[in-house]
C-alpha cells in the first residue's frame, strides 16, 4: 500500500483486543512459527522412531517373552547372542550381503547414469522405465522373481538350456543351493537398488558444467580423462552421500531375504534383520529379539559418524 | 484487507495452524480408546484369521457364517484376514503384545502366547461333550496350566501327496510303507525324471511334516518327555540323518532343500516333481484347475521308520485375547461358531481340509465323498505335536521357529558331517533349554 494511501486512511477504530494482536504478533515471530512448524514432525518421529527405539533399548535389557512380565537380566540377552552360532551366521551373512550389493549397485548405477546422461532417442521413456524396479512394492516384486530363479520353470534357466550352458531341467538350484541363494538375494537387492544409484549420480551429473568437460577436452584429456579427472572428483559428494544411505538401506534389509529364503537354505541367507524377527516375532522373545536387532545399531552408528564427519569437512 | 490474508486469497499461516489444529483434535478424537460400559450390547466383534489355501472355506464363513451371527444377535463382526503362508503366529503376536483391537480369532502355535488368552475352558468343555469329544492329543497344545487356553479347530492334516502314474510308470503300484521302501522308489523315479521334492527349507508345515515323524519313526527325539533333557543327540538322530542325505541325494530336486511352504505346491502343479508332503490343497486346486493331474494324484500315509508311522500336527484353534473389552461377547461368538449348526457346514465346505479334532465327524459322509481325502483323517490317529515328545510350551515354539532340526537336516544335505550337524544342534537347543 502507497504512502499516500496509507496517509489518505481513515483512522483505524482502537484494537478490540490486546491480547489477541499480542497472541498474533507472537504467531508470527519467526522463532515461534518456525518451532510450530517442526513440532508435529518431531512429535511423530518420537512417537513411532523415538518410543519404539526407546522401548526396544529397554527390551533388550530384560527377559520378556510374550505377553508377561518382564525380568531384568542386564547382558544376559546379549552374552545369549554372543555364543549363538546363527547369530553370528547372520552377521557375516549381514557383511557380505552390504558390502557386495553396495559394490554393485555401486559400479552398475555409475553405469547407468552415464549412459542416462547422454543424449538418444526415447530417454525420458528409458529413464522412467529404469526407475520401475524402485516404485514396485518389494514384496510383489520378489515373488516375481521367486518365479525367474525357479529351477524347472525359471526365466534364468531356461536361458542357460537355450544357450546349451545346461541340459533341460538340469540348470542349478537358484534358492537351493547354499551359495547360489546368498548371490541370488544380492542379486535381488542390486536389482532394486540400481535406479536409486542411477538417478541420483544422474542428477549429480547434470550439476557438472559442461565448461569443464570443454576446457579438459581443449587440454587433451580423452574420454577416460575427463571421467578420471573431471566426473568423478565432481561427483564424490553426491557418491558418497548414495552409498551411504544404501548401506544403511541394505544392511537393514528384511523383506527380500524374507519372502525369497526365509533365510534358508540352512541359515545360508538369513540376515541379522531376519534373525531378529525370527527370535522376537516368530518364536516370542522380545528381549532377545530386541537385543539382536539393536546389535545392528552400532554398525549404523560408524555409518552415520563417517557420513557427518565427511559433510563437516566438505 | 486483513493483516494476515494473502492477496491471492491463498490460506494464511494463521488459517494453516487452525486447520491443522482442528484436524489433529478430530484423528484424536477418533483414534480415543472408548471402553464399552459392561451392560451394554456390543456394536461390534473383530475376529482375525489366517486366509485359508481353500477358498470355499473363506467364503463359507464370509458369506454365510458372519451374515447369520449379523442377523441373529445384531452384532457385526470385523473379519480381519491375514495372509497365509508363515504371517499370523506373528500377527497374532503383534495383537497380544500391542493389545490391539482385536477380540478372538484362529490361533497356531499358541504356546508362545498362552498368558495373553482368556480361559476357555467352558467352551472347549461344552463343545467336546456335545460333539464326541476331542482327540486327546490335541489337549496338549489347548490345555495349559489345568485351563483350555484356546477351543481346537481342525488339522491341516500333512501326508504324502504322489503322482500315481509316474508310481505306476516305475513299477510302484502301491505307495512305499516304509522309509527304506520310499527311498528306493523315489530313487527309480528320480533317475527316470521324477524326482521327489521333500521341503526343507525356512518354512513351517511341510519341512517340519516330514522331517520330525522321519526322525520319530527312526526313534530319534529332539527332547525327552520332561521338557527339560536334551536328547537329541543319538544314534537314532545320526540315521535319520544320514538317511536324509542319501534321499536328497538320490531321490530329491536339488532345489527342495531351501523351499519355503508355497514352494512344494508349485512344483507338484507344475509336474516338476513325483511325490512331497503337503496338505490336501494340492489335490484340490489340481482338480480345480488342472482336471488331468487331478486324476493321476494320490494321498499317502507317511512311512513308517523301525520305530513304526508318526505324523506330524498343523493345529488350527480359536482363541479369546485377554484383553478384549468384553469377553462375554467374544465367547458367545466361539460358542455359536463352534456348535454343529455352523461348524459341521464350515468343514464340509473345505472338504475336510481342516479334520476335525472332534469325535462326532469321525464318520462324517464327507470322508466318504473324495476317498484320496481318507489318509488326512487317520493322520489324526498317529499324529503327535511337534514338541513330542516333550510338552508343546514356547521353547519348543522357539526350536521351531529357529529352525534348529530342520538346518540339521538340510546342513547334512550340503555335505556337512553327521556329528558336526547334530552337534551343531544340539548347541541351539542348549541355548533353548539351558
Amino acid at each position: 500500500m502507497s504512502r499516500v494511501a496509507e496517509a489518505a486512511r481513515p483512522a483505524q477504530p482502537a484494537v478490540p483486543s490486546v491480547r489477541a494482536f499480542r497472541l498474533r504478533e507472537w504467531l508470527e515471530r519467526e522463532a515461534v512459527f518456525s518451532w510450530l512448524m517442526l513440532t508435529p514432525p518431531l512429535l511423530f518421529l518420537l512417537a513411532f522412531l523415538g518410543y519404539p527405539f526407546c522401548y526396544g533399548v529397554y527390551l533388550s535389557f530384560v527377559r520378556r517373552p510374550v505377553a508377561q512380565p518382564a525380568t531384568f537380566v542386564g547382558l544376559n540377552n546379549f552374552l545369549h547372542l554372543y555364543n549363538d552360532p546363527i547369530f553370528w551366521q547372520a552377521v557375516w551373512n549381514t557383511f557380505r550381503f552390504t558390502a557386495a550389493a553396495t559394490v554393485l549397485k555401486l559400479s552398475g548405477g555409475l553405469a547407468m547414469a552415464l549412459v542416462m546422461h547422454q543424449h538418444f532417442r526415447f530417454k525420458g521413456l528409458t529413464r522412467a522405465l529404469l526407475l520401475l524396479p524402485f516404485i514396485v512394492p518389494t514384496v510383489l516384486s520378489t515373488v516375481a522373481w521367486q518365479w525367474i530363479f525357479d529351477p524347472g520353470m525359471g526365466m534364468f534357466n531356461r536361458l542357460l538350456a537355450f544357450f546349451d550352458l545346461v541340459k533341460q531341467g538340469q540348470g542349478p538350484s537358484w534358492l537351493g543351493n547354499p551359495t547360489l541363494a546368498m548371490v541370488s538375494v544380492i542379486l535381488v537387492n542390486t536389482w532394486r537398488g540400481l535406479p536409486f544409484f542411477g538417478i541420483t549420480i544422474l542428477a549429480g551429473l547434470q550439476t557438472i558444467p559442461d565448461e569443464l568437460m570443454e576446457s579438459a577436452t581443449i587440454d587433451g584429456a580423452g574420454t577416460w580423462g575427463r571421467f578420471r579427472h573431471v566426473t568423478l572428483p565432481l561427483l564424490m559428494p553426491v557418491i558418497f552421500i548414495v552409498t551411504t544411505f544404501s548401506i544403511i538401506f541394505t544392511f537393514f534389509d528384511f523383506q527380500l531375504v524374507y519372502v525369497l529364503t526365509g533365510g534358508g537354505p540352512a541359515n545360508a541367507t538369513h540376515l541379522m534383520a531376519t534373525y531378529a524377527y525370527s527370535v522376537g516375532m516368530s518364536s516370542g522373545q522380545m528381549g532377545m529379539g530386541s537385543a539382536a536387532a539393536l546389535a545392528m545399531v552400532p554398525v549404523l552408528g560408524v555409518v552415520l559418524l563417517a557420513m557427518s564427519s565427511y559433510v563437516r569437512r566438505s | 484487507m486483513a493483516r494476515y490474508q494473502h492477496a491471492d486469497g491463498s490460506t494464511s499461516r494463521r488459517d494453516f495452524l487452525k486447520l491443522a489444529a482442528v484436524g489433529a483434535a478430530g484423528v484424536s478424537a477418533e483414534a480415543a480408546w472408548r471402553p464399552r460400559r459392561a451392560d451394554a450390547k456390543p456394536a461390534q466383534i473383530t475376529f482375525m484369521r489366517e486366509s485359508s489355501y481353500v477358498k470355499e472355506f473363506d467364503e463359507h464363513f464370509k458369506n454365510v457364517l458372519i451374515p447369520r451371527y449379523q442377523q441373529e444377535t445384531g452384532i457385526k463382526i470385523v473379519y480381519e484376514i491375514i495372509a497365509a503362508g508363515g504371517s499370523a503366529v506373528p500377527r497374532t503376536v503383534a495383537i497380544v503384545e500391542s493389545k490391539a483391537p482385536v477380540d478372538a480369532g484362529w490361533m497356531q502355535q499358541e504356546w508362545l502366547y498362552r498368558e495373553g488368552l482368556l480361559d476357555v475352558s467352558d467352551i472347549a468343555e461344552e463343545v467336546g461333550k456335545k460333539q464326541g469329544g476331542w482327540y486327546p492329543e490335541i489337549k496338549s497344545q489347548s490345555v495349559w496350566e489345568g485351563k483350555w487356553k484356546t477351543v481346537p479347530f481342525g488339522n491341516i492334516g500333512q501326508a504324502m501327496v504322489y503322482r500315481r502314474d509316474w508310481f505306476d510308470q516305475a513299477g510302484i503300484t502301491t505307495f512305499p510303507d516304509t522309509w527304506e521302501e520310499f527311498l528306493e522308489a523315489g530313487t527309480k523315479l528320480k533317475k527316470a525324471g521324477h524326482p521327489y521334492g521333500m521341503s526343507m527349507g525356512h518354512g513351517f508345515a511341510d519341512n517340519n511334516s516330514w522331517l520330525l515323524p522321519l526322525l520319530w519313526g527312526f526313534g530319534g527325539q529332539v527332547v525327552a518327555k520332561d521338557g527339560k533333557t536334551i536328547t537329541l543327540d543319538s544314534n537314532e538322530t545320526a540315521k535319520a540323518v544320514d538317511y536324509v542325505r542319501k534321499l536328497y541325494k538320490d531321490a530329491c530336486i536339488d532345489d527342495c532343500i531351501g523351499w519355503l511352504d508355497p514352494a512344494n505346491n508349485k512344483a507338484f502343479l507344475t509336474s516338476q516333481i513325483s511325490c512331497t508332503n503337503n496338505a490336501m490343497s494340492i489335490l484340490i486346486s489340481a482338480k480345480r484347475d488342472l482336471p488331468d493331474m487331478g486324476k493321476v494324484t494320490d494321498h499317502a500315509l507317511n512311512p513308517k521308520g523301525p520305530k513304526g508311522r508318526f505324523h506330524s500336527l498343523v493345529s488350527c484353534n480359536h482363541g479369546i485375547f485377554a484383553h478384549t473389552p468384553d469377553p462375554a461377547a467374544a465367547k458367545h461368538f466361539l460358542r455359536w461358531l463352534m456348535d454343529p449348526k455352523q461348524v459341521a457346514a464350515w468343514y464340509r465346505s473345505a472338504q475336510m481340509y481342516h479334520a476335525p479334532y472332534l469325535h462326532a465327524y469321525d464318520k462324517d459322509e464327507e470322508w466318504d465323498k473324495e476317498p484320496r481325502f481318507k489318509p488326512y483323517h487317520k493322520v489324526l490317529e498317529t499324529g503327535k505335536l511337534v514338541s513330542w515328545p516333550a510338552p508343546a510350551d514356547r521353547r519348543a515354539g522357539e526350536v521351531v521357529n529357529k529352525w534348529i532340526i530342520i538346518d540339521m537336516f538340510a546342513k547334512a544335505c550340503t555335505g556337512t558331517p553327521t556329528k558336526t550337524v547334530i552337534a551343531e544342534a544340539v548347541t541351539g537347543l542348549k541355548q533353548i533349554y539351558g
